[in-house]
């Protein structure tokens, strides 16, 4: 989980590593996942969101696909 | 801090520790967090044993050195945040900021783009981030982050 400074940076990354560019994500996504995980972290009752939680969150956010499926088992 | 008396163990030891790493900067060892709980460094290991399974910690092989206690990292990452002076380390990108929202206090994120090597700074405000065209890139798909969360 890393930041890159454009798209092009990004596939050149994967291509020197020969893997498959995977989905990307903005800053301000990244901060609504931010939240949504940690917000509450440090609080009695804090808990990681469930699998049909996450799904959920990355479709509010425009992230859906396989990708962002906690439960696929399509990338065995 | 002190402890209340409501709370089960396991939740007195993860805001032990996580109240320690806010305070601090640095995840605790095992002694620290079993001094703040007033129990035995056994009783807290059997705790964090619990506390993993439920994916909120991630262990050495040794069960006692929390190498992750998201969003914060045990260990230095090439991704910093300073929060009200103090200096955090985050596990990987998504933390970075995640350290700002777990805090609920404004920060500065200094990380790098991966590919050029390019310094990188966001400032964090309590709202979100400023405006910046980076990007987030995470290689490992959700069904397989916990398979080895260092890696992912």
């Amino acid at each position: 989980m890393l930041f890159f400074r454009s798209e092009e940076l990004i596939d050149a990354w994967c291509r020197t590593r020969g893997v498959t560019p995977r989905p990307i994500v903005r800053m301000d996504q990244l901060w609504q996942l931010a939240v949504t995980w940690y917000s509450t972290r440090l609080e009695a009752e804090s808990r990681r969101p469930a699998p049909n939680e996450m799904r959920s969150i990355f479709e509010d956010l425009g992230l859906a696909g396989d990708f962002w499926d906690p439960t696929t088992d399509m990338f065995g | 801090m002190s402890l209340d008396p409501t709370h089960t163990f396991d939740t007195s030891v993860k805001l032990a520790l996580y109240g320690i790493t806010a305070e601090s900067g640095r995840i605790p060892g095992l002694n620290a967090v079993a001094e703040r709980v007033g129990d035995t460094p056994a009783a807290v290991k059997e705790a964090y044993a619990r506390l993993r399974a439920q994916r909120l910690l991630w262990l050495e092989a040794n069960g006692v050195t929390v190498r992750m206690a998201p969003p914060f990292s045990g260990v230095p990452t090439q991704h910093q945040v300073t929060v009200d002076g103090i200096e955090y380390y985050a596990n990987c990108a998504w933390d970075a900021l995640g350290i700002s929202a777990a805090l609920h206090r404004p920060g500065l994120v200094r990380s790098r783009c991966e590919q050029s090597l390019a310094p990188f700074e966001l400032h964090v405000g309590l709202e979100g981030p400023e405006p910046s065209s980076w990007l987030f890139h995470c290689l490992v798909p959700a069904a397989r982050w916990w398979d080895d969360l260092v890696f992912t």
